[in-house]
């Protein structure tokens, strides 16, 4: 069973201070349109999402518009500078107000 | 005498096309190689606005400013197999520089239902413009990536895809 709104980040495993580093988000969503009809031909209401702000440490560094033209469990990668040690936390809301999120650490490698 | 004039007519004009049908075919031929295949792109032409969606996605966000050809590049399998999982890549050689960078990029689908699918806003902390997702589409349509810079220049770069399964509903 799905759960609706599970968000995992993948970045690489070795980082350092300067990499511009891939970042691949995750996200459970069915992502619904509103036009496709259900087995007893009712139309399965739309339930997508719509915002989502990436933040890194204490600054908003990317902010997404998405709309049910993406696809079912959305994925997204961009690149990041990886400047300082800090979270990096990716945080979605739908049409229906519900807000998920997903966090991971960037930390230096030490050698 | 009447006759064999208007046949040569008839094969002056038929050849002329014969001539045109041949060279589209090759150029079509061309843009039907897959996008990691294509080494250059052929030159499209912008092409036209097709609905009044469209042309409000383009009056609210850019407000008739011009947008230029280049500098974003926009892949995408030129034959999608199923509309409901369209991947698209986006990458753009503009710098991502404190005083300048990209501040925005949109991918519009011409004629899906919402057809402005997703929008990007950046600030100089992402790095190179190098974006990877997954989209719907209806039907076959033309494709819009255009980046917004920080200075207010759009770029863009346009594909034609082709669609068999409607993945929007």
């Amino acid at each position: 069973m799905p759960e609706t709104g599970r968000t995992k980040i993948v970045v690489p495993d070795r980082i350092q201070r300067g990499d511009i580093i891939r970042v691949q988000v995750l996200v459970q969503h069915p992502m619904d349109t509103g036009f496709f009809r259900d087995a007893n031909a009712n139309l399965i209401p739309p339930w997508f999402i719509q915002d989502v702000r990436v933040r890194y440490g204490d600054a908003e560094v990317a902010r997404f518009e998405w709309t049910s033209g993406i696809s079912k469990d959305p994925m997204v990668s961009f690149q990041l500078r990886a400047e300082q040690e800090a979270s990096l936390t990716f945080v979605s809301r739908d049409n229906r107000g519900n807000e998920y999120t997903g966090s991971t650490e960037i930390k230096f490698a030490t050698t | 005498m009447t006759d064999s004039i208007e046949r040569r007519r008839f094969l002056q004009a038929f050849g002329i096309l014969g001539l045109a049908a041949a060279i589209e075919g090759v150029s079509g031929a061309s843009k039907r190689l897959p996008a990691a295949v294509r080494l250059s792109r052929p030159g499209p032409d912008d092409p036209p606005i097709p609905n009044e969606a469209v042309q409000k996605i383009y009056d609210e966000r850019f407000q008739g400013r011009t947008i230029q050809h280049g500098k974003v590049t926009l892949d995408m399998p030129t034959m999608a197999e199923d509309g409901r999982y369209v991947p698209v890549v986006i990458e753009s050689e503009l710098p991502m520089a404190a005083d300048q960078y990209v501040k925005s990029v949109f991918l519009i689908v011409d004629h899906n239902p919402d057809p402005l699918v997703t929008a990007f806003h950046f600030t100089p902390a992402i790095g190179p413009v190098k974006l990877q997702t997954r989209i719907k589409m209806k039907r076959t349509s033309w494709i819009r990536a255009i980046a917004e810079t920080s200075t207010g220049e759009l770029w863009a770069d346009y594909l034609k895809v082709e669609t068999t399964l409607n993945g929007c509903g």
